[in-house]
């Protein structure tokens, strides 16, 4: 069993291959060896953001590890074909889901880093500009200069 | 103090402990801590990235000042090691230069790991773009240590290596770990300069394997010249295998995989090649005492070097059919002297078994001088058992030296099979002529399937049948042993003396895989006949039974065999059918040409035999029952009706040659079965044959039908005569098939593609084809092209 230990003081224990679904942890185990009891600590990580982590990790500890970096350029990724319970898993508030993919990304959890962006691809999806600002907060700083310049530049995309 | 310098000061402590003292281990706080502020400042430093590159390129990646200021780092570790370095030699330097290896590459990979965010981002971006001297982190420390350490390291390094090597060599005991770790850093700095994740063997080869080969070489080109000239040949082969062996280990111990065959070649060099002469040169001496051992060894080291062989092979073939030549002329000598033995006088009585033809042969010869000796082997008969044991003893042994010392190698077989075909094909024995080989096998495997052979086990008997297979292999004209085969066989069919049938087919099948379907066809019909004539026999006595009283038949068994299938020539001498036998032999030739109308019989008198019983004799009232010959019988019915008769008497009744009668007589006053009175020669005027009424035997059935030699020598040339005719037509066909073909041929190609054809059957005399083409000349198969002396046409 591995100790981590969350930014904001947390302990959760988990199965060492729970733990190694991230490569960081990983690497680091082996690095040190294996007989240490201290806790890991993982300071860019909150409490709450490492219990959804931990769910995930232990959900796919049996996932056949993901085939090397160069075979798998040619498949075409897809944010379609995401499973149920992943779905189910990662339906959150979006302050929520950004902090995953941060946390996905400082662990080196690939699975999951996918899933979270394929998520904020499916909620891009289908918007138009007005739409996406308003999904994400975002305000429209361009003047309407600027904002006719960039229509122009990209009509070749326009969805006629 | 940028984000960056920043960031490095915090990193720096930590990176310089992995590097320095990995041994007191690293607490996770403090790895994961440098892990953070790694990815913090690769995360973080927005202020900084507002260049123009960010908005060409998309999200701009930090991390290039970092790198640089752990390249910077690294790169000053180790030149403090190389420094270091500097001081020790040889030993003390491979344990210097093997410990800091090991602990610099598990640094250099816990580093990869604590840095793993800049390589999954910012280097891998900038490898991406095709920036060649930007690495992963664990690259980036073995190419700093190839470019700082080794580069200054590695001559001295390589040169205590070799020096360790050459201990070990000299059969002292090192620590081969050491060497195997220094391969393995020349083999782990070999990277590819297209792609710096895939690694290439470059460096090992050019500092480590080419110095290596180098020294090796030198080594055994001293050492094996010393001790060539101090030891024997048979102690340097020795030596030579040993040292191959050991190399061939030292790559398994502690060299890169790569190596062997570089290394092989080397040594084979050193070791065999240069001195290729001097051990072939042995090659005749261990031949001559058999040293099967030292063989082997020789075949060992000179296989492996081009052309080490091929004076093997041809000293190999020399000497097996001198080996050969040897045995066939003991055996030659042997039955020389036991002619000779025999012809001086008394030692060997007239052997009156008759049925060994072979030894019946040396009473005859005159007595032998001194000077005849030599040439005795010529007239002298061979025992074909003897002389067929001697080739194959021969064969055997040498066989089995191919197979054993020589691994089966291909071009020894052939060497060995050549050198057997010389010595089967011409020796001492054959200097008469070339037919004799086949002619004393083909006998020796009568005496093998006849019945009076010892041939226990059946297996025993199958491998003897192998053997004469080997001989046969290697005989040339196997025309002639076909001749004499079938005539042995016939023999063995008509007397009933044929061991059995499976025998008798196992050999039959042998020949047909050895030479083909058309070579045994006759032979095959002859058992043919052999069925045939019984079915016929049975037929023919239950009509017989049908037909006429029991008192009125003889038992009378005949055998109808094809002219064509069987070498059987009709009798020369007449013979006028006794009484006592002409109705039978009627009644069977109505019989016979009622079945099949318009064949001819030809009655081989020659070869028949009968049984008959006696109710004169005083000496036993149950008489006696001989076994005779039909002329015999002829002879001896006629005393039915008087017990004296003159030759002529004889002669005129029952119509036999005179040149056949006398004989045959003859062995009837041998036996004591009649007398001779007024004479001792059968022909002088006035001499009387009287039946001998005091007949006198041990036995109830005496067989009185013994060869007559005279008989068997002539049949034996006679073959011979025949062979040669049948020769004389096989070339004719053979030339005509070919003219057909071709419908225009110059004489030498003719001559050489009739040779071809005939190959498998026996080797033509070229002059016997040139008479040949003569003869069809005449005959207008073919003739000469117009205007040209040596073409021929085809003349359809």
């Amino acid at each position: 069993m591995v100790k981590l230990s969350s930014s904001d003081g947390r302990e959760f224990v988990v199965a060492k291959e729970v733990a190694c679904q991230s490569v960081l942890i990983k690497n680091m185990l082996e690095d040190l060896g294996e007989d240490s009891d201290a806790p890991i600590p993982l300071p860019n990580v909150s409490g709450p953001v490492l219990e959804k982590v931990i769910e995930y990790a232990t959900h796919h500890k049996d996932d056949a590890p993901p085939p090397p970096e160069d075979d798998s350029k040619n498949i075409t990724k897809s944010s379609e074909d995401i499973e149920e319970w992943d779905k189910e898993f990662i339906n959150v508030d979006q302050g929520t889901l950004f902090e995953i993919i941060l946390a996905a990304n400082y662990l080196d959890m690939k699975g999951l880093l996918d899933l979270g962006c394929k998520t904020v691809a499916n909620m891009i999806k289908g918007k138009t500009v007005e739409e996406i600002r308003k999904t994400f907060n975002i305000v429209n700083d361009f003047t309407p200069e600027e904002e006719e310049q960039i229509r122009k530049e990209n009509e070749w995309c326009e969805d006629r | 103090m940028t984000d960056a310098n920043q960031a490095w000061e915090e990193l720096r402590p930590g990176v310089d402990r992995i590097l320095n003292k990995w041994e007191e281990g690293i607490h996770p706080n403090e790895y994961m801590t440098l892990y953070t502020t790694t990815y913090n400042y690769c995360t973080n430093s927005r202020s900084t990235s507002t260049d123009h590159r960010a908005e060409q390129k998309g999200a701009n990646l930090i991390g290039g000042e970092l790198y640089a200021e752990l390249k910077r780092h690294l790169e000053q570790h180790l030149q403090s090691i190389t420094d270091q370095g500097a001081s020790h030699m040889d030993d003390s330097l491979l344990v210097f230069f093997t410990k800091n290896w090991t602990k610099f590459t598990v640094s250099a990979a816990t580093l990869n790991h604590i840095f793993g965010y800049l390589n999954r981002h910012w280097v891998k971006r900038e490898i991406d773009e095709g920036h060649k001297t930007i690495y992963e982190i664990y690259i980036l420390a073995l190419v700093s240590w190839r470019d700082h350490l080794f580069q200054r390291l590695q001559e001295k390094v390589i040169k205590a290596v070799l020096k360790t090597i050459a201990k070990q060599r000299n059969g002292e005991t090192i620590d081969t770990g050491l060497i195997k770790t220094v391969v393995e850093s020349y083999v782990s700095i070999g990277l590819d300069e297209n792609d710096s994740r895939k690694s290439t063997l470059e460096i090992y080869k050019t500092y480590f394997e080419a110095p290596f080969i180098e020294a090796t070489e030198a080594y055994y080109k001293a050492e094996s010249e010393i001790f060539i000239t101090q030891n024997p040949i048979t102690e340097y082969m020795k030596k030579a295998e040993a040292r191959l062996k050991e190399e061939e280990k030292r790559v398994e111990m502690y060299l890169n995989p790569a190596t062997q065959k570089g290394l092989i070649t080397t040594c084979e060099s050193a070791l065999v090649k240069n001195h290729t002469t001097a051990i072939q040169d042995e090659f005749q001496t261990l031949l001559d005492n058999d040293r099967l051992e030292d063989l082997s060894r020789m075949y060992g080291l000179l296989c492996r070097v081009p052309d080490g062989l091929d004076r093997l092979r041809t000293i190999f073939e020399a000497h097996v059919r001198k080996q050969g030549l040897h045995a066939v002329e003991k055996v030659a000598e042997s039955a020389a002297a036991a002619a000779a033995a025999a012809a001086a006088g008394t030692a060997t009585p007239p052997n009156e078994r008759g049925d060994d033809d072979e030894e019946d042969e040396a009473p005859k010869k005159k007595p032998a001088s001194a000077a005849k000796k030599a040439a005795g082997a010529d007239s002298a008969e061979i025992d074909p058992k003897l002389y067929v044991d001697s080739l194959l003893l021969v064969h055997k042994k040498y066989a089995e030296l191919v197979q054993t010392a020589f691994r089966g190698e291909s071009g020894f077989v052939a060497s060995l099979d050549k050198a057997c075909r010389e010595f089967v094909n011409r020796n001492v024995v054959c200097k008469s002529s070339s037919s004799k080989s086949p002619e004393l096998l083909a006998r020796y495997c009568d005496s093998l399937l006849r019945k009076t052979s010892k041939m226990a086990e059946d297996n025993e008997f199958e491998d003897v049948l192998n053997s004469v297979m080997t001989v046969f292999k290697y005989v040339e004209d196997k025309d002639v042993f076909q001749k004499f085969y079938s005539n042995y066989l016939a023999k063995r069919l008509v007397n009933g003396t044929s061991s059995s049938d499976d025998g008798e087919t196992s050999m039959l099948t042998k020949l047909k895989d050895a030479c083909g379907h058309e070579y045994t066809n006759k032979l095959q019909r002859m058992f043919t006949d052999m069925g045939v004539s019984k079915d016929l026999n049975d037929s023919f006595k239950e009509q017989m039974e049908r037909t006429h009283e029991k008192d009125d038949l003889i038992d009378f068994g005949v055998l109808v065999l094809n002219t064509s299938s069987w070498p059987f020539q009709p009798p020369k001498s007449g013979l006028n059918i006794p009484d006592d036998l002409l109705k039978t032999y009627e009644r069977f030739q109505r019989f016979y040409q009622n079945k099949h109308s318009g064949r001819k019989l030809t009655w081989l008198f020659q070869f028949c035999k009968g049984e008959l019983k006696t109710n004169y004799t005083r000496a036993s009232k149950t008489g006696y029952t001989f076994q005779v010959s039909t002329y015999q019988m002829a002879v001896l019915l006629m005393y039915n009706s008087a017990t004296s008769y003159a030759l002529d008497e004889l002669l005129g009744t029952t119509g036999i040659g005179k040149e056949v009668l006398v004989p045959t007589v003859g062995l009837l006053v041998k036996a004591k079965v009649l007398s001779m009175e007024g004479g001792s020669s059968p022909s002088a005027p006035g001499v009387r044959f009287v039946l001998n009424e005091d007949f006198k035997s041990k036995k109830v059935r005496i067989n009185l039908n013994l060869p007559i030699k005279t008989e068997q020598k002539a049949e034996s040339s006679e073959t011979h005569r025949t062979i040669e005719e049948d020769r004389k037509l096989l070339i004719q066909a053979a030339i005509v098939r070919v003219m057909k073909t071709r419908k225009t041929l110059k004489h030498v190609t003719l001559v050489s593609e009739v040779l071809t054809q005939l190959q498998s059957r026996f080797k033509p005399q070229v002059p016997d084809i040139k008479k040949c083409i003569d003869i069809l000349l005449e005959k207008e198969y073919i003739e000469r092209a117009d205007g040209s002396k040596d073409t021929y046409n085809y003349v359809a």
